[in-house]
């Protein structure tokens, strides 16, 4: 048994394999953020989602996250769009990676508003790729020092994003696996019909079986398909499937990059010679081409490695128990949201709520209705709609607005409506409790009224 | 690679056991009749039937206003006032029929804002009044044009139509304020046929084939802002003025057409406008979508429920009395309590419909997951 264990880590650990995929998810990964990154840009995000609102929803913990003032957001902005070009053409690489890392997970700090899967995921990616030479080949780095160069690396540094990525998928698929998702088909039987003006296909996506087709599909998809990719028998199938199954998702949805995103770094999943290849291909395109240079092994200090392997069992340890923490929590995950983030839940719900604050002076007994829209855009305001911690956020908010216009200790309730998967919209949160005097943290809200109450 | 597989599915049923308690929707899974609800023929019906017969009536009497301002102005007599007032009355009630498309043409030259933006400053307009210059285009000058503007020079200049008159005729700024008044009409009035115009010209055709739902196509920006209109007023024709942002501190003075005294018949031909594009006037609308994707609500259908809140929020209008601002004063709970129903069919439209339709409610634009 020890035997075997033994031969197991050698294999997906420490066996040399050929560095060609890291250069390779060096190159996808690189190009990817850049486009997503001037994309972003060109949308005029940075003004609208940033710049504009003067209150923004930061995590919990994370209040000294701050929008930087003037031009500072560009800057950030200058230095991803930098640091992406640097990681793709491998100049510089640990500095531009690790800077990337920083500087896009300070953006995604900023306000939870802007909050998606995808860019978390981004973040993970990135951190990731700090703790592997995916610079030792086919790169500026070694153009400019080619005895840097290296052409075999332990199997670790590949498998760690193949382990990440079929963690996303699975607990994506198991997270579909629930009444909503599989027997009610909800919320595809709100929004495929929504795309029935789709050319040829549109017809098909009002109808009712469709939709639990998609639903079925896309559950069996995001479970196996990481096993799938693993595969040498299913791997080209698989990785058919993930281009099908990406490109229609984005089709049908608003959803951004993200299938372009998938698409590129499960090419990880293929094997040596198919990076080798892409390589040779991307060198016949370029001028001037790294020679070649003899079979030479990565090899690092043994203290570097053990701290390598803390960090990277640790961050493991906490992707597997992220998605499951939810469970401490009492009543419906997708009505509470309480461990909803960070967990691979995607496409889950249509929820969509309205909320009106008032504020109270308790001296005078009078209150007033507070006009969302005066301090928060509508993104904002719609996100917050339907999420407690949001809800709170803000409440404090109107709380210390309004001590500023001198009123003490104002009391801040809401009346707010829900609606979850098309059950109609009912009260979400206690009206009559005192928002301003609740403490965020990570204990349940006992002021969130249950789903099923009447 | 077997093992692995058996273990996956062993996750899995444990997870689906664990995470399965409950369901969402209280809708049963049931089929349609298998076609897809035709929104073309929807945005058809709406603007063939609603949005441009509403814009030719205020257009037309736009440019009867405006007339009748430029016959008042050669001849500022008694009668002619009248004849402006209740052209301007026509007007500001066609108004309402249009405010809600603030999309494509409207959008463009920000026709809402730059017609109806109220309350009106008084100040404002008489500095340029006389100054005798002013630039339309200022943002300041927003609450010193428009209808709300006018609804001050024809009806607030003074206490009765005689003193109303003076200001035209004998007082000292009566040839700049005349210049004022005509300036303002005929800002309205092109305005008016700008839009008009590129709805009859070309817009009419694009907005009837952009029948995708996403964030730009027809419907959604069509449900969009009918709800941010709606909202509007709700908050601005009723709760402002009610004193329902302020502690309870009546601000009778910011309704809309406080000088006319017309604001509660403004207020219920408004909403008589939402309740009419909702239901495509007697042809396919958003009630027929509602119906068509069986939304649900409170174990009824949410049509329904739409349908009653609607007739609730005009029974409570019916009950209020012109001059509205007097009302606010003399029972400020009817109104208020108004204010409350209105805010119940806010939660229906912008939460149950739009949910219901699969439809992006940004304004904005954005990305999901």
């Amino acid at each position: 048994m020890s035997n075997s264990a033994s031969a197991y880590f050698n294999r997906w650990v420490k066996a040399p394999v050929h560095i060609a995929p890291l250069a390779v998810l060096r190159i996808a990964f690189g190009s990817i953020m850049l486009v997503s990154t001037i994309r972003f840009i060109l949308k005029g995000w940075i003004e609208s989602f940033y710049i504009k609102p003067t209150f923004h929803f930061t995590f919990y913990g994370f209040d000294w996250v701050k929008v930087p003032p003037g031009v500072g957001m560009y800057l950030l902005f200058g230095l991803l769009v930098a640091t992406a070009i640097m990681v793709t053409i491998g100049l510089c690489y640990r500095f531009a990676i690790t800077a990337f890392f920083l500087c896009f997970t300070y953006v995604e700090l900023l306000d939870k508003t802007t909050y998606l899967n995808h860019y978390y995921f981004i973040s993970v990616m990135a951190f990731l790729m700090i703790w592997v030479p995916a610079h030792r080949y086919f790169s500026v780095d070694v153009l400019i020092s080619p005895n840097k160069t290296i052409s075999r690396v332990p199997a670790w540094t590949i498998n760690i994003f193949k382990l990440q990525l079929l963690m996303v998928y699975f607990f994506a698929g198991l997270s579909k696996l629930n009444y909503d998702w599989m027997i009610a088909a909800m919320p595809l039987r709100i929004w495929l019909p929504a795309s029935s003006s789709l050319p040829i296909i549109g017809g098909l996506l009002a109808q009712t079986w469709v939709a639990y087709a998609f639903s079925w599909f896309g559950a069996m998809f995001d479970i196996f398909i990481g096993f799938l990719l693993l595969s040498k028998r299913y791997r080209k199938l698989g990785y058919a499937l993930v281009v099908v199954f990406h490109l229609a998702t984005g089709l049908l949805f608003k959803i951004g990059m993200f299938p372009y995103i998938m698409i590129f770094v499960t090419i990880i999943f293929f094997s040596e010679k198919t990076h080798i290849k892409l390589i040779n291909f991307l060198k016949m395109l370029l001028p001037k081409a790294g020679h070649y240079v003899a079979a030479k092994d990565y090899r690092l200090p043994a203290f570097q490695s053990r701290f390598i392997y803390t960090v990277l069992v640790i961050h493991f340890i906490i992707q597997t128990i992220l998605p499951f923490r939810f469970l401490l929590y009492p009543g419906k995950l997708y009505w509470t949201e309480e461990g909803y983030r960070f967990s691979w839940r995607v496409m889950l719900m249509e929820k969509g709520g309205t909320i009106f604050f008032h504020v109270k002076d308790p001296a005078t007994g009078r209150r007033s209705e507070i006009i969302n829209a005066q301090y928060l855009n509508n993104f904002q305001e719609t996100q917050m709609s339907t999420q407690p911690d949001m809800i709170l956020q803000f409440a404090h908010f109107l709380a210390a607005e309004y001590e500023k216009k001198g009123i003490k200790n104002p009391i801040v309730t809401a009346d707010s409506y829900v609606t979850l998967n098309g059950s109609g919209s009912k009260l979400y949160i206690d009206s009559t409790v005192n928002l301003a005097t609740q403490q965020e943290g990570f204990g349940h809200k006992k002021w969130i009224r249950p789903f099923n109450s009447k | 690679m077997k093992k692995i597989a058996f273990l996956v599915l062993i996750a899995a049923s444990t997870f689906t056991l664990i995470q399965s308690c409950s369901k969402s929707g209280n809708s049963t899974p049931d089929k349609n009749n298998g076609s897809s609800f035709d929104r073309g023929a929807m945005l058809t019906n709406i603007s063939t039937n609603i949005i441009l017969p509403g814009y030719t009536a205020y257009q037309a009497d736009a440019v009867t206003l405006d007339a009748a301002v430029t016959t008042f102005n050669t001849t500022p007599n008694a009668i002619n006032l009248t004849a402006a007032q209740n052209a301007f009355i026509a007007t500001y009630k066609a108004w309402q029929s249009v405010s809600m498309y603030e999309f494509g043409p409207a959008a463009a030259i920000q026709l809402q804002v730059n017609t109806n933006t109220f309350p009106a400053s008084v100040d404002v307009i008489n500095a340029n009044i006389t100054s005798g210059t002013y630039n339309p285009a200022l943002l300041s000058n927003l609450p010193a044009k428009g209808l709300p503007a006018l609804d001050y020079l024809l009806f607030g200049t003074g206490a009765d139509n005689t003193a109303i008159l003076a200001q035209y005729t004998t007082d000292s700024q009566a040839a700049h304020r005349k210049t004022y008044l005509a300036t303002l009409t005929t800002e309205v009035k092109t305005n008016a046929t700008t839009v008009l115009n590129q709805w009859t010209a070309s817009y009419k055709t694009t907005f009837a084939s952009n029948t995708g739902t996403d964030a730009g196509s027809s419907t959604s920006l069509l449900v969009n802002q009918l709800i941010y209109d709606y909202e509007n007023l709700k908050n601005y024709e009723i709760g402002v003025p009610a004193g329902v942002q302020t502690s309870g501190q009546a601000l009778p003075a910011k309704v809309q057409a406080y000088y006319s005294k017309i604001s509660l018949a403004l207020a219920k031909l408004h909403l008589q406008a939402v309740q009419n594009l909702y239901m495509g006037a007697s042809g396919q609308g958003l009630d027929d979508y509602l119906v068509f994707v069986k939304a649900q609500y409170n174990g009824g259908s949410l049509n329904d429920a739409i349908t009653a809140q609607f007739a609730t929020s005009l029974a409570k209008l019916n009950g209020l009395t012109d001059p509205l601002s007097a009302n606010i004063i003399s029972n400020q709970a009817a109104v208020t309590a108004t204010y409350t129903e209105l805010q119940k069919l806010t939660v229906l439209l912008k939460t149950d419909m739009t949910s219901s339709l699969g439809i992006l409610i940004t304004f904005g634009d954005n990305d999901g997951d």
